[in-house]
Parts: C-alpha cells; structure tokens; sequence
C-alpha cells in the first residue's frame, strides 16, 4: 500500500476513535413518581442539561413506589443496574453503604453541598462520606375533605388526642361515610398508625432505646401500646370496604374522588390525589385541609414531633461523572424554587423556601422546621429487612390475624435476626 | 443374537478390547460420547444441580447477597423460617391447594371426561374450551381473575350491584382469599386432566365393556368396576402432576393477592420470593428452597415407591 | 355403546342432566375470558354498569392504542427471542444427550439417567436464589441468556427422557445396516434419527415452547432492565402503572393471549398431544 493509502487508514481510524469516545454517555435515572405533573418538569430539567452538556442522555425509568421496593435489591445487582436510585435514607442506606453499591461523591460535591440545609443532607452522609442528595421533605398527618367531615359535623380542629380522633371516626360512621381510606395491599401506608403512635407515645427516647436493645427492645411498653391504640382504631371498622386489596395509588385516587373522609398520608399527597382522582382533577385547594397526628395523653413524645421523610437521590457504584454533575443541576435553587411554587415538595436547599406560595405547604415547612425529632419512615430506617417486617405485622393487626403483642415480638424478632 | 449396535465399549470376553476401541472409535460411538453428552450435563449440573447444593449452603449464613456469604449462623435461618406465621399458612395454603385438587377438580375432570370421551357433533369443541384455561399462562389467568374478582368493576361484584348492595373485596379479604384462589386454580388446570382422562378412556380396552354388558352389569357398575380400576394408572399420574404442581403455584398468585392480604393466601413459593428475592435475605431464602425441596423430593419418591410400583 | 332402545321419542333424562352440567362448566370457562375481551372495548364507566354484555358503544382506542404502541410489540418480541432460543437450544442439546443414551452403552449411563431423572423431581423455585446469584456471578443479569439457560437447563430431564425412549424405539435394523455400510453415530444421527423423529420434535418443542412464553419467575428475578421483559413481565408492569383503568389493562391481556389462543387453534391436536404425552411418557 502507499503512504498515502495508509496514512487516510490511520487517519480514518483516528476520527471514527475519536467520534465513538465523544459519543453520548447516557446517565440512567429510576424514579417513583406517580404525579405526572412533576414528571413532566423533570423531563423539562432533563432536557435543559442535556442541552447544556451536548454528548449526555438522560434516560428517565418509572417503577411503582411498592414494586421499586420489592425489585430494588436485585436491581442493584445486576451490571447495567441505574445510576441515580431514588431513596428514604435510614437504615436501607446504611445497609446498601455496607454492601458498596453506592457512590461516595464527598470529593465531587464539595463546595455545591453547602447549599443544602444541614439536616437533610446528614440523612445521606455516613461517617462523613456523601453518598446521595437530598430533594424533599415531607410530613405524616391527616388529610381530611372538608365537605365530609362537615356532614358529620365533626371539626377536624378539635381533634387533638387520640380519643378525640376514634369519637371522629364514630361520628362518620355514624353519618354513613367513609371514615378513613388506606392503602392496605402496599402494607407500609398501614405503618404510619403504628409508628406515629409510637412517635407519640415514647418519643425520641424509646425509639433510641429500642435500637440499643434495651427495655425489652421494640417489645417494649411503648410499642405494645402503639399496637392496642391502633387496634382500638381498627376495631372501630373505619377503613373503605376492601382495604386490604387497595393500592397506595388506588387510595390516593379514593380520596382525590372525595369518596373518603380522611387519609393518614404523605404531605405530597395534597398534590398527588389530583393526579391519581378518575376525573384528574381531585380535590381543589379550598376543600383539603390538614391535621396533625393527635397526641396520646401521657405520651412521652412531643407534640412538635414529625414522623416522615428526607427523601433523595443516591449515586450507585460505577456510575459516570454526569449523574453527580446531573444531580447537582437537579437539585438547585432554581429548579427546587420552581418545584417549590407548584407545590410539589418542600424544598432542601436554602432559600427555595420562598417558592412555597400556599398556606397548606408552608403550614407542613412550618411543621418541619420546628421539629426537635423528625422520625424517618420506620420501614425505611430500620433497615431493609426489619422494616418489611413492620409492614407486615401492621398489615396484620389491620387484617386481625395478629394481636398488638405478636407484632412487638415479631419486630423484636427480625431486629434480633438483623438485616 | 445381540446386535451390532448394542456392542458395549467395554471389553467382554467375545473380543480383544483393543479390537472394539478401536471399532468405538472407527464408528464415531466414541466421537458421539465425547461430543453430545458433555453440553447437556454441564448445563444440567451447572444449573440445576449445583443450584440446590448451594441453596444449601447459603442457607447456613445470614447474606444479603452482595460479595459473599461471611456471617456463618448455622441452622438458625431454618429455625427463623419455622418461627415465622407466615411460613405455616403458606404450608397449609399448599395442603388447601392439594386438598381441593384432589377432592373437586379431578372428580370434575373425571365426569367431564366420561362425557366428553364419546363422540357426538361438538365434543371436539367442548374438549378444546376445556383444555384452553390450560394453555394459557398462569400471570394471565391470575390477571384475569383479579378483575373477576375486584370489588368495584369485577364479574363478581356486579352481581352483588343488581341487588343493589355493595360487593365484598374477595381478594381483600383474609377469610375469603385463598378460597378465591383455589377456584382460579380449579378453573385452569381441570381441563388438563379431563384430556388425561380422555386419553386413557379412549385407549381402553372395549371388550372389558361389551363382556361386562352381556354379563347384565348396569351402567354405574360397570363404571365402578370396569371403568374406574382401568383408569387406576392415569388417576394416579394426575394425582401426581396435581401435587407436584400445587407446591410449585406462584404465576397464578402473584397478580391476584401478591399473598396477602396479611399473607393469608402465599404458597411457598410465593413466601420465598417475597422473603429471599425482595428482600434479598438468601440466606433465609435458601432455607426455604431447601424445605420446599425436600418436601417435594420426599413426596417424588413416597409416591412412586407406594403408588407407581408397576410403573 | 348405545342399548337398543325401544322407539321412545321422549329426551333422556341423563343426556338433558349431562347437557345441562356441560352448559354450566363451559359457561364457567368462558365468561371470565369473554368479559376481558369485551372489556377492552368498554370505557372504564362503561364496564362498571355492563360488565357481561356486548359494549354500547365500542371503543377502539384502548385496543388501537396499545397495537400502536411500540411497547407491546417489543414484549412480544423478547417474548419470541427467549423462547425461540430456548426451545432451539433445548432441542439440540437435548436429542443429541438422548441420542447418546438410546445408542451408546457406557459404564455409568443408568447411573446419569437417574441423575438426569433427578431434574424432574422439583421446580426452578426452589433453587431461585442460588440461580439468581450464579446467573450473576456469571455476568448473564439483565441478558436473554440468563432467562435462557436456566430454563433450557431445567427442561432437559422431561425432554431428554422423552426423546430417548423415541429413540429407542426406532427400528435398530436401520442403525445395524448404516454401521455395516460404514456409517458413523454422527452421520446416522444427523441424516436417519433427526428426520424421523419429527413428531417428538415437534412435541419437546411445543412442550418447551409454551413453557418459556409463558413463564414468569425466572425472567422476573434475572431481568430488571424493561427493554428485554418478555410479555408476562410486561403485563405486570401495565397494570402496575395503570391499576384501576380496568378497560386499558383487559385490553392488554386480551392482545397478549392472543398470540396463544391463536396458535392453540392452529395446532390444538398437536398441543393437546404435546402437553399430555409429556405428562404420561415422563
């Protein structure tokens, strides 16, 4: 062959190297949002990265909040597993940090972190290492329709302590409503009831007590008393026919269909039940309202207490640079402002607060803000495995095939087990 | 005469084995040896057997599944499984299945198949609608129930509106879930065994039938003394085939209840892929495959030691 | 078989009880599959009041919508490819593992047998687990292959067993005078065996064929990545996303049975023969 030929081979060769390594990273994001509304600014948030970072691709990826439960462990072990993993922080962090599928991106998110209130970000630091980003918080309460209770003349304002919420469900049966609407079939919406009252009834100090093993661990006086005052409520029948077979979206769309009176949920189920309502219109601003989980007298915890969560983003193992940077994009002022005004979420970076335009949303920062004790979700902190176990033994007394004191020993038992 | 082809590759004391090596080899019976057997063992033992040996030794830890199995607990997953509520009703969920296998669904298989082994115009129609719940994929037929049975838009729940009351959430329901699962179970695999019985009823030998007739047998005797003892062999493969496939059900109880509600409806299998899979305790898991394996093992050869003896 | 009868014009009481039970078992057959092919043409408000007629009004979205949809065509696709690779590879190494133990008399070959017969004894769940782990430990997570070799593994006991008893009962005159001819196993395999065994082909392959469209667990524990979910997978995720939009989901599954109750009506007799010999020959 001539030079000539041969220098037009390598020259060829070079630019057809050089065109595959400028090729298109794809950064692979999974998310459980069900509210198509926010989805469709992430999509807006990912286009505009991709169109300031020309080579990146963002792929989105949907799972339901309870199948993305049940798939991710083996999710995170396959190779092509995504690279940004949503998550409730707690002890499944601690336990996927363990197991080194994740990222440490300390080093890459140095300077950028400061931006993020303190607390929330210590939900994803382990030992110092960074391994995720916060995006939301979100607080546990009840969300009532204001027409329902109305009819029943019962005022949502008055109830303060649990037995003002059990004479509240008896009113509404009374009136031939539906009380209270749960997402059964999922198990951890079921949770909240048992872990708020424990919030309630020990406080800081028996959750931390329980983790150290001691008063008889999570056999203890505090949470056998959150099973027997949850009992009380379920044998007052308050939930919609077929309880167990609903799916948390199902009860969401329930409630959004004004067909429920009340629902123990999520905050971001104020703006979640729009979307999910059969007529996607659900329950305007004016007929929402919202009360904090009543006080059991002579509980330990206090009344500021929050059960709820500091949700985020995690980077797993081997992920490419551009899901940090991505990230760090994601989770900025502006786009959090911006999620912040269509009340989507309560925002974690400083100074996004000032988005939060509706009484309702700035009412639950409010909540958050004066917290002394924020609990994570239980089923999330406890850990991988103990937490569905928590899940189950609720679902259980729910169902009536278990009693208060089986479901202690149950979660005494898996926590003994360990993760 | 012994045959050519019969010739063993060791050496007897017909032939020199140097003779039938290299005849072995000349014929390609080596070649053959060498060549077809290896693939299948390999995937076999790397894939089914190896499996089971490991599931066995996972079950001796308490591993998440990542790297590899360091915390040595012993027997003690074994012990968590026998501890666990959940484990029990999914092991009496499995004798329910059993149970209505046998009691309803091949009785209703064996009728149905007296009928439909004669020929009149439409029995091949009537076979084909049967055996179709059969063939079609058991996340399907769980699918297909599941909106059957719900509480709002179902089959069932529309019957309870034309009287104007409000319709039970079937599968919502700890008392009445796994009743609502064993009629799906019913519903699909009755067929299967009608056509195992058509088979046989086909097959049989009628002049058993014509000598018992001339004899002044009437029609219930001959089917309790011809019919029924002939059809010993076949009834005793379908009881098999019932067992083995109750204690394998999963496809079909996923989509309907996922289990629940409050793990009223698992099966084992069901149990195990929600306790070692979703939650990646292998361990634990482990111990389960383990259990389920040995019940089904035990129960293989019970049976065909006690049952099948002529087989 | 019938008795002479006397001529009485009057029906049988027995055939209008056998009528009447044959109605009742075919009616419990087919209306819950009736009503989900009905369904998809309902709308969602339509369906709650008239859940067993014929739609008022049909609606040809749901259906039209899900046929134009990329997703359904690609879960049939990945549907095709495992299970066209599965029954491929099953056959291959099946026939040629039967051939061997039909023809080739070796020390230990009972012994293998029983091994093989071992496979039969209990179902891929049990060993689920350790299966996932090697499946990743060999790199096969999230890849046809890792659906793929376990299920072709763990159908060769049935189908090994049931392609050498054919095997065996092929007449041995043909393989004696192939051998005299000079003939080797090899070529006798590949030019005598295979075209006569057409029939139990067609049955182990069947057999198998079904098994894999069909199957759930195995491709839902070795496969995250919803690109490469086979239909049954993908069923599961449609109604996760869509949970009470009953009209969308009836639709989806009617479309995807359809392939099989299509099929099943083309080749019912072999189906039929396929799914029960494998029962009572194995």
């Amino acid at each position: 062959m001539g030079l000539l030929k041969r220098l037009l081979l390598v020259a060829t060769g070079l630019i057809l190297a050089v065109g595959a390594a400028a090729a298109d990273t794809t950064v692979k994001w999974l998310h459980i949002e069900a509210n198509p509304a926010q989805v469709k600014i992430w999509e807006e948030v990912a286009r505009a990265y991709e169109a300031a970072h020309p080579g990146v691709r963002i792929e989105m990826q949907f799972l339901e909040n309870e199948a993305y439960k049940a798939k991710l462990p083996t999710i995170l072990q396959s190779k092509d597993r995504p690279h940004i993993i949503y998550s409730w922080a707690g002890g499944v962090l601690k336990a996927q940090i363990e197991a080194g599928v994740l990222e440490d991106i300390t080093d890459q998110v140095k300077g950028y972190s400061d931006t993020i209130t303190p607390a929330a970000l210590a939900a994803f630091t382990q030992n110092g290492r960074v391994y995720g980003l916060p995006i939301a918080l979100s607080q546990v309460g009840f969300l009532y329709n204001k027409e329902l209770v109305a009819k029943a003349n019962v005022d949502p304002a008055k109830i303060k302590t649990w037995d003002d919420l059990l004479a509240a469900v008896k009113a509404l049966k009374a009136a031939g409503l539906t009380p209270i609407v749960v997402g059964g079939a999922d198990k951890w919406p079921l949770h909240f009831y048992w872990t708020h009252l424990a919030v309630r009834i020990g406080g800081r100090a028996a959750f931390d007590a329980a983790l150290r093993g001691e008063n008889g661990g999570f056999e203890g006086e505090t949470f056998q008393k959150s099973g027997e005052l949850f009992k009380q409520l379920v044998d007052l029948q308050p939930f919609q026919n077929g309880f167990l077979g609903f799916k948390n979206p199902q009860a969401v769309g329930y409630f959004g269909d004004g067909k429920a009176a009340m629902t123990l949920a999520i905050s971001t189920v104020y703006h979640l039940q729009r979307a999910l309502a059969a007529d996607k219109v659900g329950l305007g601003e004016d007929k929402i309202g919202w009360f904090d989980f009543p006080v059991v007298p002579g509980g330990k915890g206090e009344p500021t207490d929050t059960l709820g969560g500091i949700t985020g983003w995690l980077i797993t193992k081997g992920a490419p640079k551009e899901a940090t940077d991505f990230l760090e994009f994601f989770i900025s002022k502006d786009v959090q402002t911006k999620l912040a005004t269509g009340n989507f979420l309560i925002p974690v970076v400083k100074g996004a607060e000032v988005g939060l335009n509706n009484a309702f949303m700035k009412q639950i920062a409010d909540n958050l803000a004066k917290s002394n004790y924020h609990q994570n979700f239980y089923d999330q902190s406890l850990g991988p495995s103990v937490g569905r176990v928590v899940n189950d033994v609720t679902a259980e007394i729910a169902g009536g095939s278990m009693t208060p004191q089986q479901a202690a020993t149950a979660i005494q038992a898996a926590w003994k087990q360990g993760n | 005469m012994r045959g050519y082809s019969d010739a063993p590759l060791l050496a007897t004391a017909e032939s020199s084995p140097w003779l039938l090596a290299r005849r072995s080899i000349s014929d390609g019976r080596f070649a053959v040896l060498v060549l077809f057997l290896p693939p299948a063992l390999l995937l076999f033992t790397l894939f089914v057997v190896l499996p089971i040996g490991e599931a066995a030794w996972y079950s001796g830890f308490n591993w998440n599944g990542f790297g590899r199995p360091t915390a040595w607990i012993g027997l003690d997953n074994y012990r968590f499984v026998l501890e666990t509520h959940a484990f029990w009703l999914a092991l009496r969920n499995n004798g329910l299945i059993i149970a209505v296998s046998l009691l309803i669904q091949l009785p209703l298989a064996l009728t149905l198949a007296l009928i439909l082994a004669e020929r009149f115009r439409g029995v091949v129609a009537l076979r084909m609608l049967f055996f179709l719940p059969y063939i079609l994929a058991e996340i399907a037929t769980g699918l297909i129930f599941s909106f059957v049975y719900d509480g709002d838009y179902g089959l069932v729940a529309s019957i309870w509106h034309w009287f104007g009351a409000e319709a039970p959430h079937l599968l919502a329901n700890t008392q009445t879930a796994m009743v609502a699962v064993l009629i799906v179970i019913v519903w699909k695999y009755f067929g299967f065994h009608m056509m195992l019985y058509i088979a046989a009823l086909q097959g049989m030998d009628r002049s058993l039938i014509e000598a018992a007739r001339i004899d002044g047998a009437t029609r219930p005797q001959l089917l309790r003394y011809v019919v029924i003892p002939t059809l010993y062999p076949t009834i005793r493969l379908s009881v098999f085939f019932s067992i083995v496939g109750s204690l394998q059900l999963f496809d079909l109880v996923m989509p309907l209840t996922r289990g629940g509600p409050a793990d009223s409806s698992n099966t084992l299998v069901t149990f195990l892929y929600n306790n070692g899979i979703s939650r990646m305790r292998v361990g634990y898991g482990s111990a389960i495959g383990v259990i389920l394996f040995v019940i089904c093992v035990t129960f293989a050869f019970t049976y065909k030691r006690w049952f099948m003896r002529d087989e | 078989m019938n008795d002479v009868e006397t001529s009485r014009p009057q029906l049988d009481p027995a055939v209008l009880y056998k009528a009447l039970f044959l109605a009742v078992v075919a009616t419990f057959v087919l209306v819950p599959l009736l009503a989900t092919v009905l369904g998809g043409f309902k709308s969602l408000g339509e369906l709650r009041v008239n859940p067993f007629g014929l739609p008022h009004r049909w609606e040809w979205s749901n259906y039209a919508d899900i046929l134009f949809s990329g997703r359904y065509w690609q879960l049939l696709r990945n549907s095709l490819i495992i299970s066209t690779l599965t029954v491929t590879l099953t056959l291959i190494v099946a026939s040629m593992a039967a051939f061997t133990f039909a023809h080739v008399t070796f020390f230990g070959s009972s012994m293998l047998l029983s091994y093989l017969t071992l496979g039969l004894l209990f179902p891929a769940a049990t060993a689920v687990l350790p299966l996932f782990i090697k499946v990743r430990d060999l790199g096969l997570l999230d890849s046809y292959f890792g659906v793929v070799l376990p299920q072709v593994a763990f159908s060769l006991a049935m189908s090994i067993l049931l392609l050498r008893r054919f095997f065996k009962d092929l007449p041995h005159e043909l393989l004696e005078a192939a051998l005299v001819d000079g003939c080797t196993y090899i070529n006798f395999f590949r030019y005598v065996t295979l075209p006569l065994s057409r029939p139990i082909l067609a049955t182990v392959g069947t057999i198998t064929f079904v098994n894999s469209w069909n199957s759930y667990l195995l491709p839902l524990v070795m496969l995250n990545t919803d690109d490469l979910y086979p239909w049954p997978l993908g069923i599961m995720v449609y109604q996760g996303e869509y949970s009470s939009e009953w009209s969308l989901i009836l639709a989806f599954i009617t479309l995807t049975i359809l392939p099989t109750i299509i099929l099943f009506i083309f080749a019912q007799k072999h189906i039929v023969a396929g799914l029960t010999a494998g029962a009572v020959k194995g």
